[in-house]
């Protein structure tokens, strides 16, 4: 998608990450907004108003002035949408993650199609554009992404932060692992180590149910994790569902690139990878979840979005670097000598 | 020989005691069941009778309770073991309203889509030596006033129209177990089986 002519990106790709924030933004603020719409339904439907708390009737009216602009009748209303990013309701259309579907199979060494069919939009999405829920949607990535800024300012303070690399493929042994104990267990145990679908919950305990449940101990864990191992480790490492979701997107068509001529191997998007990728020698592999992280931060526009089943080769040293124009002017030098 | 008294000594009062308990142990393993111990962890209605295949079918979403008007529905946590975050209500601090709302939101066949009357929660079960009409401290009645399913679930006795009677009609919603105002809550939700609804039992 990048203009052959000029070889520069499209203007907008540069943007996108603003974009991608403000969407994690959203859906973070939605599987607030949720619980709290039903506490404020549960109200409505008991006609409680007057037997409410002062600070419950604050609640009440903050809630009715969000809602009424698009509600007739709250208690009925508001049901149209439901969930979260693990299993949700939008408008009668049931959406699922994968893993939950996934998931629910092994645990009940059954195929329920109804169930399964839920997960066919995120599946079909996956397929063409990657893992772009982990860096896109996914609720716990708002918070780890934070986190790492929160490492960020951490170093600058002079404190030392987690560094540590390991295996990639360990996640993948983690789903397969995730499932075959869910199977053996006959529970569905990867929703409880799957962040998304622990913030999604979580909120709503939080919220609705008077307190937060098992798995914030777990979820705080990971985030400490992050911060004091490795950056961004329970994503890069461990996740059962950013696994699935890496195997759904190996083949994908919406692919980022790196344009070669522009580059001048600054390597700052190796750097701001959240997902420690290799993005200065091509690699991005299957793990890329588009968030176009690299596209922003890049200084002289060298990475742009291509429509391509598969990542083009290494293409060595950027042209405006170091290296590739002290090998150019050797090429020119041999040239120059074979001309004379 | 001091080991062999010791030992002859020892198998007398293993026999002693034996004999002298026997005769309690029989009674207990004769004795009808009184009152089977009440749950207080309903499955939301319309959960699969098997609660292994609910486990296994349930992903944990907690759409059910996010759609609950009396927000019944609860989640195991820890205690809960690898029930954790599958559903449940706890009839004795908030009662289902029999609404059917989590049964159609559900995305997987955890529950399912089942007519009020053929709904299985479990069947309401009233001690009837605390209960205060049964023994004769006042009339009640506020079990038989609050049951969304009737006469035909919980009624008054025939031959005193003060005494509540469970029917075989009665879902186990538990309605009747958050307002019952008793201190001990005489009455509670059992297993279906373990319901007694012989209604003029003397």
């Amino acid at each position: 998608m990048s203009s052959a002519t000029t070889g520069k990106p499209f203007f907008l790709w540069r943007h996108l990450n603003k974009l991608r924030w403000l969407t994690l933004t959203l859906v973070f603020a939605t599987l607030l907004l949720l619980p709290a719409l039903h506490l404020y339904q549960t109200y409505v439907a008991a006609h409680a108003y007057d037997l409410l708390a002062p600070d419950e009737q604050r609640f009440y009216d903050t809630m009715e002035a969000l809602s009424a602009p698009f509600t007739n009748d709250p208690a009925k209303d508001l049901d149209a949408v439901k969930g979260t990013t693990w299993s949700a309701n939008l408008f009668g259309l049931k959406l699922s993650d994968p893993l939950a579907a996934l998931g629910q199979a092994a645990a009940g060494h059954t195929l329920y199609l109804p169930f399964l069919l839920t997960a066919l939009i995120p599946v079909l999405l996956t397929l063409v554009l990657g893992r772009v829920f982990c860096g896109w949607i996914c609720p716990a990535t708002f918070v780890y992404e934070l986190n790492t800024n929160f490492s960020v300012w951490l170093r600058r303070l002079g404190l030392k932060t987690g560094t540590r690399r390991f295996d990639r493929r360990i996640k993948y042994a983690a789903l397969g692992v995730g499932l075959l104990l869910s199977a053996a267990a006959g529970a569905v145990l990867v929703a409880g180590v799957y962040p998304p679908a622990i913030v999604g919950r979580e909120a709503y305990y939080a919220i609705a149910q008077g307190g937060l449940g098992a798995g914030s101990v777990f979820f705080v864990g990971t985030l400490l994790f992050d911060l004091l191992v490795a950056r961004r480790g329970f994503c890069r490492y461990v996740c059962p569902g950013g696994a699935l979701y890496s195997l759904l997107g190996r083949f994908r068509l919406v692919r980022i690139r790196r344009l070669v001529e522009n580059c001048n191997d600054c390597a700052k998007c190796n750097a701001v990878c959240e997902f420690a990728l290799d993005p200065l020698h091509d690699g991005f592999g299957q793990e890329c979840n588009n968030c176009a992280a690299c596209i922003a931060v890049c200084p002289t526009e060298a990475m742009t979005f291509t429509l391509r089943l598969a990542d083009i080769p290494p293409q060595g040293p950027g042209h405006l670097g170091h290296q590739y124009r002290k090998q150019h002017s050797g090429d020119n030098a041999r040239h120059q000598q074979a001309v004379a | 020989m001091q080991r062999r008294g010791f030992l002859v000594r020892l198998a007398a009062s293993a026999a002693t005691t034996a004999a002298v308990t026997l005769p309690y142990g029989i009674s207990r393993l004769l004795a009808p069941p009184v009152l089977a111990a009440a749950r207080t962890h309903l499955r939301p209605p319309g959960a699969l009778a098997d609660d292994r295949a609910f486990v296994a079918a349930c992903i944990g979403c907690g759409l059910c309770a996010e759609v609950c008007p009396p927000r019944c529905i609860r989640f195991f946590q820890r205690e809960g073991g690898d029930l954790l975050n599958t559903p449940y209500i706890n009839p004795e601090a908030k009662a289902c309203i029999l609404c059917n709302k989590c049964m159609q939101v559900c995305p997987t066949a955890a529950l399912n889509v089942t007519p009020r009357e053929d709904i299985d929660m479990g069947i309401a079960q009233i001690d009837r030596s605390a209960c205060y009409p049964w023994v004769d401290r006042g009339i009640c009645g506020a079990c038989v006033s609050i049951c969304p399913l009737g006469p035909k679930a919980i009624d008054f006795a025939l031959w005193n129209q003060y005494r509540p009677v469970v029917q075989s009609g009665c879902v186990g919603c538990g309605q009747c177990v958050e307002v019952c105002p008793h201190p001990s809550l005489p009455i509670g939700i059992v297993e279906r089986s373990r319901g007694t609804v012989t209604p003029h039992r003397i």
